[in-house]
């Protein structure tokens, strides 16, 4: 229990600090972050499972996100219904989705199969733009705001509660992928897919298991954003940007680690909020240049600590306790 | 040499032939190799023995022939169904899951014959013992010389507890000590009963370990015998050997 405890230290810094600050802080601005970064965080934890664990690097994860936001805005703005049924139809739609991709990784490798994602997603994209008479086309659905649990209408407060517990979910899914007979093969199967299946390892059929749950876990946050936000637009639900952002949290934490999603949305939702608030009062030419300061960490973190924000802590914290042995 | 006596067919190839385009890589060829058997495979750069290994563990269908392993028909069966079988290969050009360590690499072969990673780990320790991989298990896979990648594939594939194992030229780019090492753990594992095939290069080697030595060349099985008759035969010393070697064998 006590070595578990030491071994996650870095876990519990972050999942207890994230529990105890609503209690602490009630600055809604301030929660209002905490949430994004959990949901980014955990957005990233999803594009994990294919991308950091798998081996399989995909640009287009926009398009399972944008699938859960519209499954719960639609059926919330068109049928009033619950989100939460939104989002089951969300995630059955993102897992076959998701499946058709993962069958795609065994015919594209690499960057093939990266720009193949990407169009998935553009192609998306141009089908909630277009088609009017069901998603309102470019001018997006607002999503009905009704209070109560069920309809998802909740204060910053529960919302924070309900981040923190997907955060702490796919967290423990991600070290379930460290430690289980799957998560070992699977990380065959990333490493050597011939040598993988000389050891008797499916190694196709494994990579679709992979693609295909990501996709249903970042769906899942898609509806949670969509009902946090309240505003569902295609053109940044289904957005590269947005793909680019879930891949950039997770490799700027840390690809195939646990907690480096969340290290990365913590270091790179918090500064992007710190600068559109700083900078936007100084000159409308300057509203994007948080993107640089983007560019500028992502070209540090891969010159310096390539393993990312994780692996330079384990790094620390072996030197630390070489030091003090 | 003290290895048990060859029993049933455990592997038979039937007129197998592969091609690549224009390129008829195997043809024709057959082969029987029986349980306990230890047959080496031996010819120039380019005679398709690799791609005879690909046919056997099923990274490659044959465009004519048929394979059989212990009665079961395996011509169409993918390469992972097949090593569940019990028929497992290594690579020439080592393939290590890189960024994991020693102990990952090979606890994720013993996987396919274990529920549990727990009962995995201890299977891989005493595989890694067997190697002489003892000292090196908890090193990254990557950071290895050769010599103990090359042990390590054979390590791996030791651990999904084979009835046949292919060996892909494992003693290639070894010094004369780590080349002896390879030898005597071939050795030790024929005598426990294991089943092998071996691609090499090094004669002395191949003369010293087979039973059987067969010969490709383009692609077609020019000869088969005892060691002493290979070396001796016409063919394979115009082929392959040379004279030099059979002066230097006399």
């Amino acid at each position: 229990m006590a070595s578990a405890l030491a071994r996650h230290w870095g876990a519990l810094l972050i999942f207890g600090a994230a529990a105890l600050i609503p209690v602490l802080v009630r600055d809604a601005y301030f929660l209002d972050s905490l949430v994004l970064i959990l949901l980014w965080g955990a957005l990233s934890a999803a594009w994990n499972v294919a991308g950091g664990y798998a081996g399989q690097v995909s640009i287009g994860h926009a398009a399972f996100f944008g699938i859960g936001a519209y499954s719960a805005a639609l059926l919330g703005a068109r049928f009033q219904q619950s989100p939460w049924l939104g989002m089951l139809i969300g995630v059955a739609l993102s897992l076959v989705a998701g499946a058709a991709i993962g069958y795609l990784s065994n015919r594209l490798k690499g960057p093939y199969f990266a720009l193949s994602t990407i169009a998935f997603s553009q192609v998306l994209l141009i089908v909630a733009s277009r088609w009017r008479g069901f998603t309102s086309g470019s001018e997006g659905i607002p999503v009905p705001f009704r209070p109560g649990f069920a309809t998802l209408g909740l204060g910053h407060v529960a919302w924070v509660y309900l981040a923190l517990a997907v955060a702490v979910l796919y967290w423990a899914i991600q070290l379930w992928l460290e430690h289980s007979r799957f998560g070992y093969r699977l990380a065959g199967v990333r490493e050597d897919e011939d040598a993988a299946q000389a050891l008797g390892i499916p190694a196709r059929r494994l990579k679709v298991i992979a693609v295909t749950a990501s996709a249903a876990l970042t769906s899942v946050c898609g509806t949670l954003w969509a009902q946090y936000v309240g505003f569902v637009d295609p053109f940044y639900v289904f957005s590269v940007d947005l793909s680019v952002r879930f891949a950039l949290n997770a490799i700027i934490g840390g690809m195939g680690t646990a907690l480096g999603p969340f290290l990365g949305s913590i270091l790179i939702t918090s500064l992007e909020t710190y600068l559109r608030a700083s900078l936007s009062g100084v000159k409308s030419g300057f509203t994007g240049i948080y993107l640089i300061v983007y560019g500028v960490v992502l070209i540090l973190v891969v010159r310096f600590v390539p393993e990312g924000l994780a692996g330079l802590a384990s790094r620390l914290r072996a030197r630390w306790v070489r030091a003090n042995a | 040499m003290s290895a048990p006596a060859p029993g049933p067919a455990l592997l038979t190839l039937e007129h197998v032939t592969k091609r690549f385009g224009g390129l008829t890589a195997v043809r024709g060829v057959s082969l029987e190799v029986r349980t306990g058997d230890l047959v080496g495979i031996i010819g120039p750069n380019g005679a398709g023995k690799t791609t005879l290994f690909n046919v056997i563990a099923g990274y490659y269908r044959p465009d004519e022939g048929r394979v059989t392993f212990d009665g079961r028909d395996v011509t169409a069966l993918p390469a992972h169904a097949i090593s569940r079988l019990g028929l497992t290969r290594t690579f020439q050009l080592v393939k290590p899951f890189g960024n994991l360590s020693v102990r990952d690499n090979v606890m994720i072969g013993a996987l396919t014959r274990r529920a549990s990673v727990r009962e995995a780990r201890a299977d891989a320790e005493r595989v890694i013992e067997i190697c002489g991989l003892g000292p090196h298990a908890g090193a990254r896979a990557r950071a290895l010389p050769l010599a103990l990648r090359k042990r390590l594939e054979v390590a791996r594939a030791l651990a999904t507890r084979p009835r046949l194992l292919l060996l892909d030229e494992v003693m290639a780019g070894l010094t004369p000590t780590e080349l002896a090492a390879m030898i005597d753990l071939v050795r030790r594992l024929h005598a426990e009963g294991l089943t092998l095939i071996v691609i090499e290069h090094i004669m002395a080697a191949i003369m010293r370990l087979s039973q059987r030595v067969v010969m490709l060349h383009h692609g077609e099985k020019i000869a088969e015998g005892t060691p002493r008759e290979i070396a001796s035969d016409r063919r394979v010393i115009d082929a392959y050997l040379g004279e030099e070697f059979v002066l230097a064998e006399a």
